[in-house]
């Protein structure tokens, strides 16, 4: 049996079948074969923070693109904030090293300033 | 990877990087001067906690203008100054600052009482505390 007079009879059927279909299925088909596009652009295009995606749980929607976009920023926003705060809060020690060094370097021993 | 990613996952890794900057020193990573300014504290500086580190290490500015007598006078008290707690801390530079408030004459007559202290505990073995100037 030769496969590619198979394929092209299929074709030919598929093709002689299609000729004969009413409009309104015409149109279903049409509108079925955007939305498989749309979804294959949408995953072949831009899979970028896939693993945002993951962990929002959402599949390859076609909002898809604006929620990685969401949870990127929300972990960015995290990590600044984090890291804003631990350093905020390590600087937060009021210099006070100059009187420290006048107690330090003065005649007067310290404990006389210690209870 | 693709390029975003790795710049989103570059500028995470930065941001949760920066307060490591401020994280414990060991002795050893310390630059020769700090090492000099904080050398009696050589001993038990592994083991202060940071925050205490960061403090003392804003001493090594004002100790390089220090006169070599001053240098060793700051050593000196530096281990005792170091092992007192934050609260005795506050308390002794509002001390410090309320003595300095106290007109020159009485400061004088407080001084003169610390030093007959010292010299007697200087008299009884104890090292005496020498004037700085």
């Amino acid at each position: 049996m030769n496969h590619e007079l198979d394929t092209k009879q299929i074709r030919q059927h598929l093709n002689r079948s299609a000729a004969q279909l009413d409009q309104p299925t015409v149109e279903k088909l049409r509108e079925a074969r955007m939305q498989a596009l749309s979804r294959h652009h949408a995953r072949s295009t831009a899979p970028a923070f896939a693993w945002a995606s993951a962990l929002a749980g959402s599949g390859h929607t076609a909002g898809s693109h604006r929620s990685h976009y969401h949870w990127a920023a929300i972990i960015l926003f995290a990590a600044c904030l984090f890291s804003g705060i631990t350093y905020w809060q390590g600087t937060q020690d009021n210099d006070d090293s100059d009187v420290d060094i006048a107690i330090l370097t003065d005649e007067m021993p310290i404990d006389v300033y210690v209870d | 990877m693709r390029t975003p990613h790795r710049l989103l996952a570059l500028i995470i890794v930065t941001l949760l990087y920066l307060p490591a900057l401020l994280a414990a020193k060991p002795w050893t990573e310390l630059t020769p001067l700090q090492q000099e300014a904080l050398a009696p504290l050589v001993k038990n500086w592994d083991s202060l906690p940071e925050k205490r580190q960061q403090h003392l290490l804003k001493y090594v500015k004002h100790y390089q203008d220090l006169p070599p007598a001053k240098r060793k006078r700051m050593h000196d008290q530096l281990v005792a100054w170091s092992g007192l707690t934050p609260e005795q801390h506050r308390r002794a530079r509002e001390k410090y600052k309320a003595f300095n408030q106290v007109p020159p004459e009485k400061r004088e007559q407080v001084r003169q009482m610390v030093r007959e202290r010292e010299a007697n505990k200087a008299a009884s073995g104890v090292a005496p505390i020498t004037p700085v100037r």
